[in-house]
């Protein structure tokens, strides 16, 4: 072959920088932007040399359609190697949002073994529904709601519920979809420490003697 | 067909529920003229539910304001909801708003209760004759000795043979109208079951994905038991004999010589005198490609489902599952117990879903706040005899006037721009008259913003030396519309 062969490289460049940026910033969904959801396929391996270098980790779930960008493990006790600073802070939860986290979770999986739809739907009352076995019983019942709507904001603002826009002309209740994303930050690890957690707040209750 | 069986059907079959309800007319025919006579698959919320609204209003007409008086959506969320099941309600990807489409029970009922409706006459001849091809294709398919294969071959070409002779000797014979009128109302009472059967199919794909879940989801054996169950179960769906029998129906369909034919013969039959006497629906001309459609529907679906169910089938997945639900099963159990008092502060953290990053030039400047030092602050007495009519000849925008400009120039002209009603009438109080026509804009016209086009407006005001003085605004393009 005497024909000179140039690489493509250089014609996705400016897809890698919109694809790294994009993933910077938020979560990437198949939905939202097929051809940039094949690019991203296609760079895999690019993008992800690139971000090691921020000490990033690219988790993509082709099944399920998203991809974004994790803080990589931290280096053990005895690991010699050096602590970085973390590029993606983590959010503080207070334990309502935490348990409701937990209970979305569970919906979701229950939803996924019993249904063949793919977009888990609930309304408000149906989270407060979830929700209400585990709050203390008061005779307050609003304030109580008033309570919930706050923790299922701070939900939406983490980026596991979507508020769905209500239908016009129509005065139903807003309704919230369960983003799939869930499964990925709220996964066996983290429940288990968070069953971990509630352990030992039980036992510094018992231990300090409080009783109700 | 046990006194047993009807009686558990009659309780909780959906179709025989809908016979039975106290509404079943409005659900019936509502349903009927919304989905099964155009042949649609699936109605957004908003739009079902106006059709409903407009339904219920003929009705409230002439019953009284007591025959139906709940709003049109809790009717649907009712129909919709498990103990009726009448429309199944979901949510497609893509779009925000809920979808609704028949449940095949429903569509059953409504076949059922069309069939009560008289028929001119009952075609008997072409379903014999349906039947015996049927048996026919049935001898022919399954016989694997080549010699009677032949002798069958032989038969039906010494038949064509003989029909040959015939008409070459003049002798043509033509069905009568009878018999075509017999064979054109079998063909339109199969279509129309096509149609519905549709709906059944992807009912049953459903029903067999949900199966399969159900028993992976209750599987209490090994993990190589289990893998193994899940190979055999991987392609459970496009095996099954609903699986088979659509694919194939889809292929014969799919090939476009079929789609020709389609076409030329539906057109030949439908011009026959004897068929445009019983006064066609025209819309069977095209009835194969609401076949189409509907195929393609059921087509999509039966891909979602296998692509979700190898999804959830997959091992890793399904045993983080199980753990999940046995973690999730302590966490309750101790949320419960700490009910009365729980934790207060952080008790768990999560990543952030997403890194903000930014840039220390491009944060905003430190601006030192205001602090207003009050230093006399001594109070005096006020003297009595003030004008207090100051405090009242503020500036007072008519904001009716305003509206009144706007509507006389939108009787001459569909349209409008901020700038142009301006210029006819010019402002009198300047800024806070502008302000008024902004919210206006929003408020009680229907109005568009034109971003990418800057209008400057003047106006006149008094200077603070008292000297009149040109006062401008660049406002993005604001069009008042009809």
């Amino acid at each position: 072959m005497d024909e000179s062969f140039t690489p493509p490289a250089t014609s996705s460049a400016p897809d890698l920088s919109v694809l790294l940026i994009g993933l910077l910033k938020r979560v990437q969904y198949r939905e939202d932007d097929e051809p940039l959801w094949s690019a991203l396929l296609r760079l895999q391996a690019r993008i992800r040399d690139y971000v090691a270098v921020l000490n990033l980790e690219l988790i993509l779930d082709e099944a399920e359609g998203y991809a974004f960008l994790k803080s990589r493990a931290e280096p053990g006790e005895d690991d010699p190697s050096p602590r970085l600073p973390r590029l993606i802070a983590r959010r503080p939860l207070t334990y309502a949002v935490s348990l409701l986290l937990a209970l979305l979770r569970k919906k979701l999986a229950e939803f996924d073994a019993g249904g063949s739809d793919t977009r888990l739907v609930l309304s408000r009352d149906d989270i407060v529904e979830l929700v209400r076995v585990f709050l203390p019983d008061g005779p307050n019942e609003a304030r109580l709601i008033d309570q919930m709507e706050a923790t299922i904001n701070k939900v939406v603002d983490l980026g596991f519920l979507h508020r769905l826009k209500p239908s016009t002309g129509t005065s139903a209740p807003t309704n919230y979809e369960v983003r799939r994303i869930l499964k990925a930050f709220v996964d066996a690890q983290w429940l288990a420490e968070f069953d971990a957690r509630l352990s030992n707040y039980q036992n510094q209750l018992a231990n300090s003697g409080v009783r109700t | 067909m046990d006194y047993a069986t009807l009686d558990a059907l009659r309780a909780h079959h959906p179709a025989w529920r809908l016979l039975r309800s106290d509404h079943a007319a409005l659900v019936a025919s509502f349903l009927h003229r919304v989905f099964v006579a155009p042949n649609v698959r699936a109605v957004a919320e908003t739009d079902l539910a106006e059709a409903l609204e407009d339904e219920l209003f003929a009705l409230r007409q002439r019953n009284g304001d007591e025959a139906f008086p709940r709003p049109a959506l809790h009717y649907l969320n009712d129909w919709a909801a498990a103990d009726k099941g009448w429309l199944r309600k979901y949510y497609r990807p893509g779009t925000d708003e809920a979808q609704f489409d028949l449940t095949p029970a429903t569509e059953k009922a409504i076949a059922w209760l069309t069939q009560l409706a008289e028929r001119q006459f009952v075609g008997t001849e072409s379903r014999l004759l349906t039947l015996f091809h049927l048996l026919e294709q049935m001898r022919d398919g399954t016989e694997t000795d080549p010699e009677k294969r032949i002798d069958e071959l032989r038969k039906k070409r010494q038949a064509i043979d003989a029909e040959i002779a015939r008409v070459a000797d003049g002798d043509i014979p033509v069905l009568d109208d009878t018999s075509l009128k017999d064979r054109f109302l079998q063909f339109t009472q199969g279509a129309r079951e096509l149609l519905a059967d549709f709906r059944e199919v992807e009912h049953n794909f459903r029903q067999l994905d949900r199966r399969v879940r159900e028993r992976i989801a209750l599987w209490e054996g090994s993990k190589g038991a289990l893998l193994e169950e899940i190979i055999g179960e991987r392609d459970t769906i496009a095996e099954s004999d609903q699986g088979k029998s659509f694919r194939a129906f889809w292929d014969f369909l799919l090939s476009s010589r079929r789609q020709e034919e389609l076409s030329q013969l539906l057109d030949h039959a439908l011009n026959l005198g004897a068929v445009q006497e019983l006064e066609p629906d025209m819309r069977l001309r095209r009835i194969h490609y609401d076949w189409m459609e509907a195929g393609e529907h059921t087509q999509r679906t039966v891909a979602q489902l296998s692509q979700q169910l190898r999804r959830f089938l997959d091992d890793q997945v399904w045993l983080e599952n199980r753990r999940i639900m046995d973690i999730l099963h302590g966490i309750e159990s101790k949320a419960i117990a700490l009910r009365q008092e729980p934790p207060d502060g952080t008790v768990t953290t999560v990543a952030d879903i997403t890194s903000d990053i930014e840039l220390a030039m491009e944060r905003p400047m430190f601006t030192p706040a205001i602090k207003p030092t009050i230093t006399d602050a001594v109070l005096q007495s006020g003297e009595m005899n003030v004008d207090a009519s100051v405090l009242f000849t503020q500036v007072v925008v008519d904001r009716a006037r305003l509206t009144r400009h706007i509507r006389n120039a939108l009787q001459e002209r569909t349209q409008i721009s901020l700038r142009e009603l301006i210029t006819t009438q010019p402002l009198e109080h300047g800024l806070a008259e502008l302000v008024a026509y902004l919210q206006l804009s929003n408020e009680i016209f229907r109005s568009v913003t034109d971003e990418s086009v800057t209008d400057t407006i003047t106006w006149q005001a008094c200077g603070d030396d008292g000297h009149p003085v040109t006062r401008r605004a660049d406002v993005p393009r604001i069009l008042f519309l009809r």
